[in-house]
């Protein structure tokens, strides 16, 4: 069992041999099982989107596409609204990430600062609305009276500070040392200036985190285009695109686009597509995410 | 001390001072706009707000009824459907999706092959990065009576046939669907956090617990877990806190006209009341009834947690 130090095995050129139980093996099986069943989902969709609709409709998919064929992503990328809903996802999620990583972060250095008086009412008005909020119509109504409402800032605007981000830059910020700051200070910068010469360039692996937790709520999000707009020509995103597409398909799935398509294949590959910047992303987000929760967790 | 003090809060404001102040504030006024503004929105719940076409001039003029719309959702016909649905599915979910990711984690704990260990972490965390509306159609996909997989696969336990499939997104069976497709969507992500606690957990507390001759079954139980009560106690409050509220997004997306008596919770039948049938003064006072009680829950519970085990939220 001492062979199952995974902590210090780095720089061990040595394999330690593993010796495996039958409890191992039933753990290693099981855990097999599941990753299996997620991967599953995902590959019925995949080859899904690849089949003949009319030979999927009669019997569905198991392990390969019925009929191969593009014809279903033709079908998609011929409808002109989904590229104005890709075009809208993808600013919305660019201008998303740039904005608030940006107002955050520069709150958080404010909440760390020594020089910040009445710290704690900043931190405890800000922390009570992690648990308490108005809800939807009274957010509907501040929307509408400030002019928001189906506007393409209604996604960028009430979202560009989170108050539990700032909490995790300013966890971050809390870690570099006093040291820096007073050497900089010393040599007379601003404020500011040590946030964006200092602070900012130090905390990479936290803001990358950040950036990504922000990035994948800004792609995924439907709500807000349900909620606060009229899904127009600058307002509709790519998932409450293809969420209409998905209701329409499972609502009369005989509908037929040609002898090849029907709305069921083409919903299918509505969503690979959809996926396919996640999936690019995944490796990237892969390898920060663990380490930005635990900078959360560390918080307490 | 006293005077200390005194004098430090007179000493001038520096140019820093200043600095920090203008950015917290701008944060402050942020929040006070997008969050404490619609607050002050909640009064709707007291007023005469049904219908209005002028929610701002209902809001500031509007009759005030007192609460009457607390007292009609009480009597509401859907009251206790829309409690129950809720309350039930979150307990369940309490129970089964609350623990689920702590028993991955410990499992995953026991793998001895890093990159098995690694590839498995992979595979089960991507899940997490799909939207609800897209996952939801995936769940649509397989539960589909004549091409979906999950007939087929019930068939072979002989649960469903081929004359009579199953149809997983009726009422019947919906609460299954939704409690394993939040299973099966959130656990790998919900399991990062155990293992980074796992992890933290020092390696001599397993090397003296081997040399008592310890099995690997007393480790998990006496050293792995106890390691991490404050990490699980924290997610325990935060869900105690969420029992009246489930994520709308994967409950409207697996909504439909056949499962509804099943599938309404406060947070779509919120939405519906608001936006499909205008009551606005009676949505916004359940919205503020559910958002209290939400509040309460999670203050008893951090309360409770901070007297029997000395650990809490805040």
């Amino acid at each position: 069992m001492s062979t199952v130090n995974l902590s210090d095995s780095k720089g061990m050129r040595k394999r330690t041999h593993v010796r495996m139980f039958w409890t191992d093996w039933l753990i290693y099986v099981l855990l097999f099982l599941f990753a299996v069943v997620t991967f599953y989902q995902l590959w019925y969709v995949i080859i899904g989107s690849f089949s003949n609709g009319q030979q999927y409709a009669s019997g569905g998919v198991f392990l390969w596409a019925e009929g191969f064929t593009f014809a279903n992503y033709e079908v998609i990328f011929r409808d002109m609204q989904f590229w104005t809903a890709f075009r809208n996802s993808v600013l919305r999620t660019v201008t998303g990430v740039v904005t608030e990583l940006l107002f955050t972060a520069l709150v958080a250095y404010a909440m760390t600062s020594k020089y910040l008086r009445c710290k704690n009412a900043y931190y405890w008005i800000f922390i009570f609305t992690m648990f308490f909020s108005g809800g939807i119509v009274p957010m509907y109504l501040l929307l509408r009276v400030i002019g928001l409402y189906d506007s393409f800032w209604v996604y960028i605007l009430p979202s560009v500070f989170s108050v539990y981000n700032m909490l995790i830059v300013s966890n971050f910020y809390k870690g570099i040392p006093d040291s820096l700051y007073e050497a900089a200070e010393l040599d007379g910068a601003g404020e500011l200036r040590i946030w964006a010469l200092i602070y900012m360039p130090l905390s990479k692996p936290v803001l990358a985190t950040v950036a990504l937790w922000i990035a994948v709520d800004h792609w995924n999000s439907y709500m807000g285009t349900m909620l606060y707009t009229e899904a127009g020509e600058w307002t509709i995103t790519l998932q409450f695109y293809l969420k209409h597409l998905i209701n329409e398909a499972s609502s009369n799935s005989g509908a037929e686009y040609s002898d090849q398509v029907t709305a069921r294949t083409v919903s299918y590959a509505g969503i690979i597509v959809a996926l396919i910047p996640i999936m690019c992303f995944y490796p990237f987000i892969q390898k920060h995410f663990t380490k930005g929760i635990m900078i959360g967790s560390l918080k307490g | 001390m006293e005077n200390r003090l005194f004098q430090k809060k007179r000493k001038k404001w520096n140019a820093r001072n200043w600095t920090v102040f203008v950015v917290a504030t701008f944060g402050l006024v942020y929040i006070l706009l997008f969050h404490y503004v619609p607050m002050v929105g909640l009064l709707l719940g007291f007023k005469d707000a049904d219908y209005s076409p002028n929610l701002l001039g209902t809001l500031l003029f509007g009759e005030w009824v007192g609460f009457e719309h607390f007292t009609a959702f009480l009597q509401d016909v859907n009251f206790w459907n829309v409690m129950s649905n809720t309350l039930i599915v979150n307990l369940i979910m309490l129970l089964l999706n609350f623990p689920a990711p702590i028993l991955f984690a410990l499992l995953l704990n026991e793998v001895k092959h890093k990159s098995y260990k690694k590839g498995i972490h992979v595979v089960t965390t991507f899940p997490q990065f799909i939207s609800w509306a897209i996952y939801g159609g995936i769940i649509i996909a397989l539960t589909d009576q004549t091409t979906g997989i999950m007939n087929p696969l019930l068939e072979l336990v002989g649960l469903s046939s081929e004359e009579n499939p199953i149809y997983l997104m009726g009422a019947d069976y919906i609460w299954a669907v939704i409690i394993l497709s939040s299973i099966l969507k959130g656990v790998g992500w919900g399991a990062i956090v155990y293992m980074a606690a796992i992890a933290s957990i020092d390696v001599q507390l397993y090397e003296a617990a081997e040399l008592d001759g310890i099995t690997r079954w007393q480790k998990a139980i006496y050293i792995t877990l106890p390691s991490i009560a404050s990490t699980i106690t924290v997610f325990l409050l935060l869900n105690i806190g969420r029992l009246l509220s489930n994520s709308f997004e994967q409950f409207n997306s697996l909504q439909n006209s056949v499962n509804l008596s099943r599938s309404e919770v406060l947070a779509t039948y919120i939405y519906n009341l608001s936006f499909s049938a205008q009551r606005f003064g009676y949505a916004t006072a359940i919205g503020f009834f559910n958002s209290c009680i939400s509040l309460i829950l999670l203050i008893v519970s951090n309360f409770i947690s901070k007297k029997t085990t000395g650990r809490g939220l805040f």
